[in-house]
């Protein structure tokens, strides 16, 4: 099957399946008729950005306790990080990171001890006062509270100590050495600033009431969706006043209602759908619109679970392997998706590029030789299995294809389509056969391997485990051993090395593949000009250099 | 009719107590963890643990359930899980939008319909009533977030006259924002009813009083409007009063489509993200919709055929 042949199947399926789908094609097929004519009346004002998200609303605004990508877009405005990325990139090297809070940083030669020396006279908004090391060390302690609700609470895991040396310096002690620390840790959304002062007078009301130093001051959060969260620019930023007044964060889940948001000029940007042939419909719409992706963004992975039979054999999981087209199904959720070869995607540290990919663990598309496979195990007229999958877009539309690759060589997967609540729990509970995750990751290389694959992170039938659906690491050994012998190199480029030793024993074992990375996607009215150009990072980026023309 | 009311009011009571009791059953059995949803797939064993004590997860599922009934006989729902907004604040902002839908759909498919479906009775096999057979056909066939798309692709996109996305704010804006949503579903609601008042005044047509009527030297139109529709009203008054229930738990895709806040969509976003507090403060104004929906159906057949009063 031809990739463009593929796409269109895909297409076929999606749309027909979801009603949400469905209605954002007949939307925009519609729309394409009248768009021309749109009311002056309904478009926002020039001195606000409007940005609308693909969420019910907003959850919090207190980084400590975030999940939903959306919500980070308003506290990364509202608050600064000590050290970060250039704007529309991720920094994969020491020397490219740029400062914020912290004018500058040092690392000790044993990787273990981190020093960041604080600019002087950074105001917190609203009166709340000077930022200093006080408020630094408060910070970094409270997103490492083991109670604290927050996703990314992990990452402060290896933080042995956090203390001032004096007013505008903080030492930062690890347990282990890391040299990615700024790029893992520090950047983080989940390691914004926050004022000591604010939270201890606010409470638990800091999540909907929250004090930054950021380019962006809060203003109101209104629980009605549509409203969303408004913000006003910082006048006294450190890095300058935003070049616009006014920031308006609003969530409108139906892809239709968000898609034609944009198109009547209601917002300048909205969340795209990581979904087949969707990125295409909207572009033929208003062919003049912007489609900014931050890759690599997420990984989405289908794990093994090598505890079920018969995806225990080497012979079944390397059939899979080559009768899944992966290249046909990045191309299929183009312009969004890309190949990977690794759990780290190539560009990231550790990252394996095309080149450097031994060619039997490629695993090129195959479908003859996944039979042979097949056959060679025992299943020379394939098998049927159960697995199931998560109803939301960018899970079901890359299942489908799986699903529909393995049929022509024989293997039946019977997939029930599930909500995503209920999928995760399952996943947590070892219940799928073919459990998936999509996730993204800093570039921080042994994060996704110790995290997927790591014994101590192994899924557990009464939900007590941890998000190693392939028990990879307990069945099969040896991933631990490289993981520590890499988290104990302080050198950068050693480190590398490790990790990619352990990438190419998980292609050789595999207990999973990484089916793709799908960016994030943000469509932009072409009015709005962002100041740089969005090549990868998070799934959010800096608007203080937005202007709309 | 004061004791109408109180005597159906109590008949409520052990009515509320079920649903409350299902509902309680249905979110303890629905697979998927509050704590998973809330906090992520990466939450450590220690997060969750946390939050499940927070919100008293962790208690034996009897003191769940007794705490649960007596914050829903006090309408103290707490807070959400997902947002940590006040449940009664959510209901507060999310009530007004579904009531003013609800009343607005119904009276404009009130509107359409009756003189639509008496029209048809009253010219049976003209032209008139094929048109509004097909009309009818039509209404049953399109579902309402198609309609409410195309609506606000041409009125909202092309025209400009509508807003796209919102609820409004003040009298005007408010209005400004109904419309559409308000008409999407009245003209769904009107191919129902009118078809209701179409056959029930054909039924009606037949009766002997009705010929009499005619008998008497009636005018057709007093004949109609005075003796057939006020007698055929009560079953289009049944389904006017089923249709407004619908309309108050089934709008999740108007709400959607024009961005409307609204206890539907609060509903089903409370339930995929199992929020238990605003699930359980949802199905309860729900059901006390419900009631109070059908108290008022019962009055308003009292008020139309004075004999149903005297039999209770």
């Amino acid at each position: 099957m031809t990739a463009q042949a593929l796409g269109t199947d895909i297409k076929e399926d999606v749309m027909v399946l979801t009603r949400r789908s469905f209605m954002a094609t007949t939307a925009s097929a519609v729309a394409a008729a009248g768009y021309a004519s749109q009311a002056g009346a309904q478009q926002a004002p020039s001195d606000t950005i409007r940005i609308a998200f693909a969420a019910r609303g907003n959850r919090t605004l207190d980084p400590a306790a975030s999940i939903q990508g959306a919500d980070n877009w308003s506290i990364t405005h509202i608050h600064d990080v000590l050290v970060t990325s250039p704007p529309g990139t991720f920094a994969t090297k020491p020397e490219e990171f740029v400062p914020q809070l912290a004018k500058s940083w040092t690392m000790s030669p044993d990787a273990k001890t981190w020093t960041f020396q604080l600019r002087e006279g950074v105001q917190f908004h609203k009166g709340y006062g000077e930022m200093t090391s006080e408020d630094v060390v408060f910070s970094l302690q409270r997103a490492g509270d083991p109670k604290a609700g927050g996703g990314n609470r992990a990452l402060f895991d290896n933080i042995a100590e956090v203390k001032a040396n004096g007013k505008y310096s903080v030492v930062v002690s690890l347990k282990t050495p890391d040299p990615l620390f700024i790029g893992g840790t520090i950047q983080d959304y989940s390691c914004v600033i926050l004022s000591k002062k604010a939270v201890t007078e606010k409470g638990e009301n800091i999540g909907r009431d929250p004090i930054g130093t950021g380019p962006y001051e809060f203003v109101s959060l209104d629980p009605d969706p549509s409203k969303g969260i408004m913000m006003t620019a910082n006048a006294t930023w450190w890095g300058g006043k935003a070049a616009t007044k006014n920031l308006h964060v609003m969530y409108i889940l139906d892809t239709t209602a968000r898609t034609l948001a944009l198109l009547s000029g209601t917002v300048h940007m909205i969340e795209g759908v990581r979904a087949p042939g969707w990125t295409q419909s909207i572009q033929q719409k208003n062919p003049s619109l912007q489609f900014d992706v931050a890759a690599p963004g997420s990984l989405f992975t289908m794990h093994f679970n090598m505890s079920r039979k018969p995806l225990d054999d080497i012979r079944v999981r390397r059939a899979f392997a080559h009768a899944i087209d992966r290249d046909a199904i990045a191309k299929a959720m183009a312009p969004i998706s890309r190949r990977t070869w690794g759990l780290n995607a190539p560009g990231f540290p550790g990252g394996l590029t095309t080149e450097q990919v031994p060619a039997e663990l490629r695993y090129a598309f195959d479908p003859a030789k996944a039979k042979a496979l097949l056959a060679e195990a025992g299943f020379p007229n394939g098998f049927a299995m159960e697995a199931y999958t998560s109803q939301r877009e960018d899970y079901k539309s890359v299942m489908l294809i799986v699903q529909e690759l393995m049929r022509k060589v024989g293997v039946t997967i019977n997939m029930q389509v599930i909500d995503h609540t209920t999928f995760h729990a399952n996943n947590r509970k070892d219940m799928n056969t073919l459990p998936q995750n999509s996730s993204a990751y800093p570039p921080v290389p042994a994060l996704p391997l110790g995290d997927n694959l790591a014994k101590s992170s192994e899924v557990k039938a009464d939900g007590s485990g941890g998000t190693n659906y392939s028990h990879y690491g307990v069945l099969i050994p040896g991933i631990d051993q490289i993981l520590d012998e890499a988290g104990n190199e302080p050198d950068f480029n050693k480190r590398l090395a490790i990790i990619q030793r352990a990438e190419k024993k998980v292609m050789e074992d595999l207990p999973l593949i990484p089916i793709s990375t799908n960016g994030y996607l943000i469509v932009r009215d072409p009015k709005v000009k962002l100041g740089y150009e969005v090549k990868g990072g998070y799934a959010f980026w800096p608007l203080y250099k937005a202007t709309i023309a | 009719m004061g004791m109408t009311i109180a005597r159906r009011l109590i008949d409520a009571v052990p009515t509320l107590l079920l649903v409350l009791t299902l509902v309680f059953i249905a979110m303890r059995i629905l697979p998927g963890d509050p704590a998973l949803a809330v906090l992520g797939e990466h939450a450590t064993q220690e997060q969750l643990a946390e939050f499940r004590r927070k919100i008293g997860l962790d208690l034996p599922i009897w003191q769940q359930y007794v705490s649960f009934l007596i914050n829903s006989a006090t309408f103290n729902f707490g807070n959400s899980f997902a947002n940590n907004f006040s449940v009664a604040q959510l209901v507060k902002l999310n009530l007004p939008y579904t009531v003013e839908l609800t009343i607005a759909a119904t009276m404009i498919g009130t509107v359409i319909a009756i003189p639509v479906g008496v029209a048809s009775a009253v010219n049976r096999g003209k032209a008139i009533d094929s048109g509004s057979r097909i009309f009818s056909l039509v209404g049953y066939a399109v579902p309402d977030f198609f309609l409410g798309a195309v609506l606000l692709i041409v009125f909202a996109l092309d025209l400009g006259w509508f807003p796209i996305n919102g609820g409004g704010d003040g009298f005007t804006s408010r209005m400004w924002h109904l419309f559409l949503p308000a008409l999407a579903l009245g003209l769904i609601k009107a191919a129902f009813v009118s078809r209701l008042t179409r056959s029930s005044l054909l039924e009606v047509a037949r009766k002997d009083y009705v010929r009499t009527a005619r008998a008497k030297g009636a005018s057709e139109r007093r004949v109609v409007y005075r003796h057939a529709l006020r007698n055929a009203l009560l079953p289009v008054i049944t389904g006017l009063g089923l249709s407004i229930l619908s309309t108050l738990s089934g709008s999740v895709a108007i709400e959607l489509i024009f961005g409307r806040p609204g206890l539907g969509s609060m509903l089903v976003g409370a339930i995929e993200t199992r929020d238990y507090p605003v699930i359980q403060a949802g199905i309860v104004v729900f059901s006390l919709f419900v009631v109070l929906v059908n108290l008022a159906m019962d009055i308003i057949y009292t008020l139309v055929d004075p004999r149903v009063g005297e039999v209770s």
